[in-house]
């Protein structure tokens, strides 16, 4: 007799367990926004073009595969500044500023590889480490203003990307070995400070996705394993129990923002730093005085990621992924930019998806599962009695 | 047939987990005030909140003078002549009195503010009752006192005729809640009918007419007053016989373990100090209490004695080691326990497990962390070893998401936590808010027990019946000062009343130089 | 005293959409819902009052009449993006910063693809002047005259008006009176029966009107009625944000910060006139940044007197008392 029940009676609690686990309801969440703004770009592509509406969207959704080397090159810095919102996210602050922090990592990356003499082995990882720490310092002034003076990080993140911004452009705009006037863009980096290329099919993708993706796991760990990450996860859900347990929050704020600082910063070194295919050229910076679009998609990223560290590489290849579709349906006369406007729909759907899942887990629990109510009642009353004996 | 000016039949109000009212009825006569009994969680407040209109409830009707009626808002409430005086007032800080008495009902031309009149009825109405407000005052400038005076306004400014108190006396000092008591029984007299939310016996047997008593979502029964006593209404309120007083030895006290001198400290909200010129010890082996209204200064003495903030002056020592300058993690390395006054906000991690949140004082101690990682084993054991001891109940053991635990059990883990951690000193902030009668007893034992250890308890409470039975020393805290020293054997509410609205002091130095 | 008249001049057009744009935000933010989409609804104002004057243009019209038309185009424009943020953060109950981050990154994107499908380029440029020589009369006073109605906009009369709608709205209405309520004590303003949800949409919806109109005014005063994807409105609606926080959730209070940010730019762009400054060499991209810069050290030295609207951020839950 209680052979026969057993079986069912697991299949029917494990379905109950998926539809409540936080790690369900993130993915599933993240894939309602992603459903819901693929569906919105592919309305606007209707009304642009509705003869090439399903080519279109088809690049889209599958165009990038072809191209993986690709997308994976152009994940790499969203990766990096998507971890960069995302670390900050779990000690509840929002990094809004990891464009400027981007920015100057690209600034400290690129004045190395054209002002310092170094052997060439060495020349691009010192390049790397010193966005690293521009990205650091530029994350470290918020976190002051945060830490010390209780403004928010928001707002100061935000006047730190056009304050970095226009320093950048003055910086290059005023230094005549890296600045090409004529096309107000920096000048090519000689081949010793590119990121080594990792030579997957013609693609320019190089090592800084691999470590990219180690930093990533590294993250990971130290949320999950460490003392600090149990400290900055602490502070970031309740950040009075944090005082109470006698955490340095002000330390930690402070840290937490130079550390994604310096992410959002090595993303702007792996960015300018990348190898071109074509000899004797390199990435450039333009000096047109707009704020990096990457530190943004890293908002979109980590939301998407739900500021998981691991979350975070999967959807840094997703975006990249679309991103890579927009260029591609560019074959058949669509803008690339509608991939920017579904980015944003995505996140906009993301900022609530999370009620939309819950409503989803019930809807499945009560549709999926309703058959069994019955004898779903009678065992929980029979466990409920188990426990008050 | 009795007539009723308002029946609930019925009554059903489930929230997600739980029954909160389950088929409860209560019947309203004109001119009486009715008291409605139970503990902490028995619904009272829920039932109340179904008939001001702001839940609605799943079963049961509602009638008004015989006739049905929907209450689906609290417009409709006072639409009926429903008023409601909240536990936690409902008013806007940032306002005047006059602004929010007027908010909802504003009087106006064509949308635009019409003050005068306004102004002109509130006084009326305050002198006519004697409840003497300041209209244009800021609700954040004002006393608590009088911000109820406000709430009560309000429902006269409405013409209610039916008016709701909900735990009114909470907040108040004896001889304020006989004031309010008084103000409740002439309403009553004038033909108005008073619901009169308490857990509190005395003043039901003061005031009350009739009495009608919840327990765990259920209705029990409705009793008269003048038939009943305190020791039935107390056996329908719990279900089984409780003991008002706590089973004790006389204390023992040895050294001193904590002392406090001239400590001053600044208040976040106004100008002056919140504390001012603090002074006494606590000796290990005794529980000294530090009584007092809500908001006399003792949450910044606390978070100033515990390192949560900075004091202005004045010095702490504990066990003969000064910390007047210690971060809070040196202090509880020096052996100070704490179990917080708000056990959400400070006390616990609500989103970590509850294995993480038993670590949470000392996960950083090689015991459980080797080199910046934690050792999750060693938490595990140490989280299941505590469970046990302290019988804290959970769904799912150490790895429950504390937020899903009940309040009884989240305070158990704290306990828990901060009596296992090495300590001398065990500060206890309202260590029983919110929890029901089991659970108080167990935790004013363990408080007995830490003293019987040869710790030294300092127990902050607003609860004169905890006040007076847990401690060994009382000190009364009004407006930041120590105004008193008692010994509960040989004082009375009637005086520690007295001492707790301003209206007697000694002062602790002349007690310590007689004794 | 020319110089001190070019800059008073040149201020108020820029102070205008400050001071509209961050007029907008406290509605929101005093009604309980924080508003970091400001930015993309005064591009959004821009970009369909610009559309709007950019199809009329060839209409025999008069200028102001035309710009008129635009401002209520541009309204009701911000209004419908504003009502994305209402739904989400109110009726949704999401994240409202993230809201509105999301909801700038859209409209730049936005119009850049509408742009380029439909004008090939990167925004709209219009060719009506809606400059103001002088003002009748009124141009004539002493002293007032020529810092107010010489050389000017309509928009800075408009700004005006609408400064002192805004104040008696806030103030003196019972409107104003229980959306601070909503701002301050949600649960205070529900159990004496406002409807705290329809009193943010309002609060919010105030924000998208002001927040359009704010933008198409920055469009007409500063970009000289052009649009564009690229720049936007460089971060305007942020610094209105700021503004906000300096004028510490009043509208007076709003009205001299603005007036402050406003003259800090004007400043930085118009350094070349003024010998002085001129004289002292410095790159101008530093003049450039004084505004951001500014907004930082005010920040610095406001934010701990500064006093949020109490319920800010926290979305309404009617279960949760």
């Amino acid at each position: 007799m209680q052979g026969k029940n057993n079986t069912p009676l697991k299949n029917r609690f494990a379905l109950k367990d998926i539809t409540r686990i936080s790690g369900f309801s993130a993915f599933s969440s993240a894939l309602i926004a992603i459903v819901l703004g693929l569906i919105f770009g592919f309305i606007v592509m209707l009304f642009a073009q509705p003869e090439n509406a399903i080519k279109g969207f088809r690049y889209v959704l599958v165009g990038g595969l072809g191209r993986f080397g690709s997308v994976l090159y152009f994940a790499t810095p969203i990766l990096m500044t998507g971890l960069a919102v995302g670390f900050a996210f779990k000690m509840g602050l929002f990094n809004i500023g990891a464009s400027g922090q981007y920015t100057m990592g690209m600034f400290f990356a690129l004045y190395v590889g054209f002002m310092w003499d170094l052997p060439p082995g060495i020349h691009w990882i010192v390049a790397i480490l010193a966005g690293m720490l521009g990205g650091m310092i530029w994350g470290f002034i918020p976190g002051i203003f945060k830490a010390l003076l209780n403004v928010n990080e928001v707002i100061t993140s935000i006047m730190f990307n056009y304050i970095g911004m226009y320093l950048v452009d003055m910086w290059i705009q005023g230094n005549a070995v890296m600045f090409v006037s004529t096309k107000s863009r920096t000048n090519y980096l000689p081949s010793n400070v590119q990121i080594p290329s990792l030579g997957i099919d013609g693609s320019n993708v190089n090592l800084g996705i691999l470590l990219a993706i180690i930093i990533g796991i590294v993250l990971y760990i130290v949320l999950q394993k460490t003392t600090f990450g149990y400290e900055l996860k602490a502070t970031g859900h309740n950040k009075y129990a944090s005082d109470y347990a006698g955490m340095k929050g002000k330390k930690n704020i402070i840290l937490t923002m130079v550390i994604a600082g310096g992410l959002a910063g090595l993303g702007g070194a792996f960015a300018i730093l990348e190898p071109s295919a074509i000899a004797g050229s390199s990435m450039t910076y333009e000096t047109i005085n707009i704020i990096a679009a990457n530190g943004f998609n890293g908002i979109a990223v980590a939301l998407l990621g739900s500021a998981h560290p691991l979350g975070i590489i999967f959807s840094s290849v997703f975006i990249s992924h679309i991103q890579r579709g927009g260029s591609l349906a560019g074959l058949v006369g669509f803008k690339p930019e509608i991939i920017d406007v579904v980015i944003g729909v995505i996140i906009y759907f993301s900022a609530f998806a999370m009620i939309m899942s819950t409503a989803l887990a019930r809807f499945v629990k009560r549709h999926i599962t309703h058959k069994d109510e019955k004898d779903n009642k009678a065992e929980q009353e029979a466990i409920e009695a188990k426990e008050a004996e | 047939m009795e007539n009723y000016i308002v029946e609930m039949l019925g009554i059903t109000k489930e929230f997600p987990g739980i029954i909160a009212n389950d088929n409860i009825t209560l019947n309203l006569k004109k001119g009486e005030v009715h008291a409605l009994l139970g503990e902490n969680g028995a619904g009272k407040s829920t039932l109340m909140s179904v008939l001001f209109g702001l839940y609605q409830a799943e079963k049961g009707e509602i009638r008004k003078n015989g006739q049905v009626v929907k209450i689906n808002n609290p417009n409709d409430a006072n639409a009926l002549g429903i008023g409601m005086v909240h536990q936690h007032f409902k008013l806007v800080e940032i306002f005047t009195v006059l602004e929010n008495i007027i908010l909802g009902v504003e009087p106006n031309t064509m949308g635009f503010l019409e003050k005068n009149e306004a102004r002109k009825k509130v006084v009326e109405l305050s002198e006519k009752y004697g409840l003497s407000i300041k209209p244009d005052a800021l609700i954040e400038d004002i006393s608590v006192g009088m911000q109820q005076r406000v709430e009560i306004l309000k429902m006269l400014y409405r013409e209610n005729e039916i008016l709701i108190f909900d735990e009114p006396t909470a907040v108040l000092t004896p001889q304020e809640i006989k004031e309010l008591l008084g103000i409740m029984r002439g309403f009553a007299n004038e033909g108005k009918s008073i619901l009169f939310i308490t857990h509190k016996l005395n003043e039901i047997m003061d005031v009350a007419d009739r009495c009608t008593v919840l327990r765990k979502g259920k209705y029990i029964g409705t009793v008269d007053v003048k038939t009943t006593n305190k020791e039935e209404l107390s056996r329908m309120m719990v279900g089984r016989d409780i003991s008002f007083s706590v089973d004790k030895k006389p204390a023992e006290p040895k050294e001193v373990v904590l002392s406090v001198k001239n400590v001053t400290v600044a208040s976040k909200h106004h100008k002056n100090n919140a504390v001012r010129n603090v002074t006494f010890d606590v000796r290990a082996g005794e529980i000294v209490c530090l009584a007092g209204i809500d908001g006399n200064g003792q949450t910044e003495f606390v978070s100033a004695l515990t390192g949560l903030d900075k004091m202005v002056e004045g010095s702490v020592t504990l066990c003969g080691k000064d910390i007047s300058k210690a971060s809070v993690r040196e202090r509880s390395v020096s052996g100070m326990s704490h179990i917080p006054e708000d056990r959400h906000k400070h006390g616990l991690v609500l989103d970590y497990t509850l294995e993480e949140n038993m670590v949470l004082q000392r996960y950083w101690q090689p015991e459980f962390q080797n080199k910046g990682f934690l050792k999750f084993d060693a938490i595990r054991k140490y989280a299941e070893n505590l469970i046990e001891r302290f019988d804290v109940r959970s769904g799912q053991g150490p790895i429950t998401v504390v937020r899903s635990m009940s309040g009884g059990n989240q305070q158990k883990a704290i306990i828990a936590r901060e009596i296992d951690k090495n300590h001398e000193l065990l500060v206890a902030v309202q260590p029983t808010r919110g929890l029901d009668v089991g659970a108080i007893e167990y935790i004013h034992k363990q408080l007995v027990e830490r003293r019987d250890a040869g710790k030294g308890v300092l127990l902050v409470s607003l609860e004169l019946e905890e006040v007076m039975n847990v401690s060994d020393r009382i000190l009364v805290m009004y407006e930041g000062e120590i105004v008193g020293e008692l010994d509960p054997k040989t004082t009375n509410v009637q005086e520690l009343g007295l001492y707790m609205s301003g209206a007697k002091r000694n002062t602790v130095k002349e007690i310590d130089n007689a004794g | 005293m020319s110089t001190f008249y070019y800059l008073i001049q040149n201020m108020l057009p820029v102070a205008i959409p400050l001071l509209l744009v961050a007029l907008g935000g406290m509605f929101s933010e005093r009604s309980g819902v924080v508003n970091i989409a400001l930015e993309g609804i005064m591009l959004f104002g821009a970009f369909f009052g610009a559309l709007f004057v950019y199809t009329f243009q060839g209409v025999d019209m008069n200028p102001q009449v035309l710009l008129l038309l635009g401002m209520l185009i541009a309204a009701v424009s911000g209004w419908i993006y504003s009502l994305l943020l209402s739904f989400a953060a109110v009726t949704m109950k999401a994240d409202q910063t993230i809201t509105g981050v999301s909801l700038n990154m859209m409209i730049p994107a936005a119009i850049l693809l509408f742009s380029k499908m439909f004008f090939n380029s990167d925004g709209i440029t219009t060719t009506k002047n809606f400059y103001i020589r002088e003002v009748p009369v009124l141009s004539n006073i002493p002293i007032l005259g020529e810092m107010f109605f010489q050389r000017t906009y309509l928009t800075v009369m408009i700004g005006f008006v609408l400064l002192i709608i805004s104040i008696i709205i806030f103030y003196k209405t019972r409107f104003g009176l229980r959306l601070r309520a909503c701002g301050e004590h949600p649960q205070a303003a529900d159990s004496v029966g406002i409807n705290v949800y329809f009193m943010r949409y309002a609060g919010v919806s105030l924000s998208g009107i002001l927040g359009g109109i704010g933008g198409f005014f920055y469009s007409v005063g500063v970009l000289d009625g052009n649009v564009s994807g690229h720049t936007g409105v460089a971060g305007f609606g942020f610094l209105a944000l700021a503004v906000m926080i300096f004028g510490q959730w009043k509208p007076g209070k709003i009205f001299f910060a603005a007036l402050f940010f406003a003259f800090l730019r004007t400043l930085a762009y118009s350094v070349s006139l003024i010998p002085f400054l001129d004289g002292l060499g410095i790159d101008q991209t530093y003049y450039k940044m004084l505004p951001y810069v500014a907004t930082m050290v005010v920040l610095a030295f406001t934010s701990k007197k500064s006093r949020a609207p109490k319920a800010e951020g926290i979305p309404y839950d009617k279960s949760q008392r």
